[in-house]
């Protein structure tokens, strides 16, 4: 695998008008790997993909081979970077069909529609997600992890080489959320491609993901390889944010190493006094 | 196979309601006080061609095309705005237009002069909301909104002022008229280049249909499709803000239609395609239309065109309702 920087963020900082919440955020990525970002509430992981792809105003730099992301016009940043948020704000009744052929937007000029390959592609990205012949359903009347699956239909068709997702596990079952992630995994590992998600569940995160950013208070903490990396240096950094916790191996049939963490936090036991 | 299908169903929804619009186009000619026949026309009567040409076929035009871009228009400001309660009030719009018409009826004279200054009060607002909106760096959506209802007000305060200084027998009177809305004594002279205008505003607004859709996500989501989000919902506000103004600085404020024919075309197609935008166009035309008939048909004095807009809507909205909920 070609490990040369693909994504490097460079003294990132960002805010939402008051103190930062970014405070000088600094890592690099290869491409065909996933990044996992955790932290607790309140880090920074969104800022940070808001910042990334300039939906925040920030300081420091998002290159993306070599490209600051930070100074695209938007169509130009929508053919390199797409952006899935927690939840997608598309509040009217549209097929889901229609979801997904907004991804091809930066691809069309102003007044040019969709065509039919473009359209039979949507329905291959449906077909991905678990989605096929749902096509012509209301978009609204789809359950908020079916959105999310569409909205993910949608980003694989923008043809970005980099993938921004904001939580895309949480409105996800058990299911789903590996299913999305190992979709990931493939798409990923097609070219010269990345993708950076903040994720609230670290065991899917060192199960799926190839690089963990650990963010505490808006700052890296450390950049971790859950395949590779030893137990204890792994329990350390999570603990920082999780409090104590420990790491067990266990081998899958797959043969790889698959990481459960469990919580150390001892029960109190003082009285319940209310 | 269900896109087919779906859009068979706006299309003949669209078929359905272009043929009453056709229908109440041609009833608009031969409705009113001085009977037209269809022999007296082909036999070239000069007093039944004179009013045909002068009154009735203008009066007929700016119902099919004034409904039609009321309620189009109306589609877009819901869409953009994502609220269902949006119309062209919302960005200061009907009350630019009545301080400007109010402007024209007690400074200018003629109804051209009075539709050329209801049209520049119109367009004065709409640049201003639009100008305080960008004052705002943020770039929230809801600036504009607020931006709106501060021109509205300060419209409002305008016109009050003007009518504090109207002549109370005369120009007050025709202020009032004006604010209620008629098809009424509009020449096809004033008219003509309103239309024309109208026609071509609303031919780019169906060509940014997809652009429009995409104005519908939040700013983020639609900034990270590749949408420069401040300037083209600035277009897409300006072009229906002018079509709106060309309808409304030639008929006075005609409330509802571009709240409810939008309403009635999503609930009767269930989408945002580009037929329910040419929906919601032919249902404000075939209710301006009726609303114009009734108008001139009930009483012996014409009475204002809203006063039927708003009875033929609000049962009209209430069956949808009812209908949306027994389909879901």
């Amino acid at each position: 695998m070609n490990h040369e920087p693909f994504f490097t963020v460079t003294g990132l900082t960002a805010g939402y008008g008051g103190p930062d919440i970014l405070r000088g955020v600094e890592f690099s990525a290869a491409p065909g790997l996933i990044t996992g970002i955790l932290g607790a509430n309140g880090s920074g992981k969104t800022t940070l993909l808001k910042a990334v792809c300039g939906l925040l105003p920030h300081g420091g730099q998002s290159l993306l081979e070599g490209c600051d992301l930070g100074s695209l016009p938007p169509r130009q940043l929508a053919r390199r970077c797409a952006y899935i948020p927690q939840r997608s704000g598309i509040g009217i009744d549209i097929s889901v069909l229609d979801v997904v052929l907004m991804g091809y937007n930066p691809h069309l000029g102003l007044l040019e529609r969709p065509t039919a390959q473009m359209k039979a592609a949507a329905r291959r990205a449906l077909a991905l997600t678990g989605l096929a012949g749902r096509e012509e359903e209301n978009y609204q009347t789809l359950s908020e992890g079916q959105k999310q699956l569409c909205i993910l239909a949608r980003t694989l068709v923008s043809g970005a080489q980099l993938l921004l997702l904001d939580e895309p596990e949480s409105a996800l079952d058990f299911q789903l959320r590996y299913r999305m992630l190992h979709l990931l995994r493939r798409w990923v590992r097609q070219g010269r491609r990345g993708v950076l998600a903040a994720l609230h569940d670290p065991m899917l995160a060192l199960s799926c993901c190839d690089r963990l950013l650990v963010l505490q208070e808006g700052r890296t903490l450390a950049v971790l390889s859950p395949a590779d990396d030893l137990l204890p240096e792994l329990e350390s950094a999570l603990s920082a944010i999780y409090g104590p916790v420990s790491l067990t191996a266990c081998p899958g049939r797959d043969g790889r190493r698959h990481l459960v963490m469990l919580s150390e936090e001892q029960e109190e036991n003082e009285p319940w006094n209310l | 196979m269900a896109s087919p299908t779906r859009w068979r169903k706006a299309g003949g929804l669209c078929a359905g309601a272009g043929i009453l619009l056709v229908v109440l186009g041609l009833c608009s000619l031969f409705v009113g006080k001085y009977p037209l026949t269809l022999e007296g026309l082909l036999a070239g009567d000069d007093m039944q061609v004179r009013v045909f040409w002068t009154l009735r076929f203008t009066r007929m035009l700016v119902g099919v095309l004034g409904g039609f871009a009321l309620g189009a228009s109306g589609f877009v400001y819901q869409t953009v705005f994502r609220n269902p309660l949006a119309s062209p009030d919302v960005i200061g719009v009907s009350s630019g237009a009545s301080a400007g018409a109010a402007a024209g009826i007690l400074f200018c004279s003629g109804t051209a002069a009075v539709t050329a200054c209801s049209f520049g009060g119109a367009i004065a607002a709409v640049f201003a909301a639009l100008a305080l909106a960008a004052l705002d760096c943020s770039g929230r959506g809801s600036t504009i909104v607020l931006a709106g209802i501060a021109v509205h007000a300060l419209a409002q305060t305008v016109l009050i002022c003007l009518k504090l200084t109207a002549d109370p027998e005369r120009q007050l009177a025709s202020i009032e008229y004006w604010i209620m809305g008629s098809l009424n004594g509009i020449s096809l002279h004033s008219a003509a280049v309103n239309m024309a205008l109208c026609a071509v505003v609303m031919a780019v607004l169906f060509a940014l249909h997809r652009q429009v859709i995409l104005l519908s996500a939040r700013e983020d989501e639609a900034r990270m499709l590749g949408v420069p989000v401040g300037k083209l919902r600035l277009v897409v506000l300006l072009a229906a803000t002018l079509t709106v103004s060309c309808v409304v600085s030639l008929t006075g404020l005609i409330s509802f239609i571009g709240l409810l024919a939008p309403h009635g075309a999503r609930l009767l197609t269930r989408s945002n395609r580009m037929g329910t935008m040419v929906l919601s166009g032919l249902l404000g035309g075939v209710l301006l239309c009726a609303a114009d008939l009734l108008a001139r048909s009930l009483a012996e004095t014409e009475l204002p065109v809203s006063i039927f807009t708003s009875l033929l809507g609000a049962p009209f909205l209430i069956w949808l309702v009812v209908r949306g909920r027994r389909s879901l």
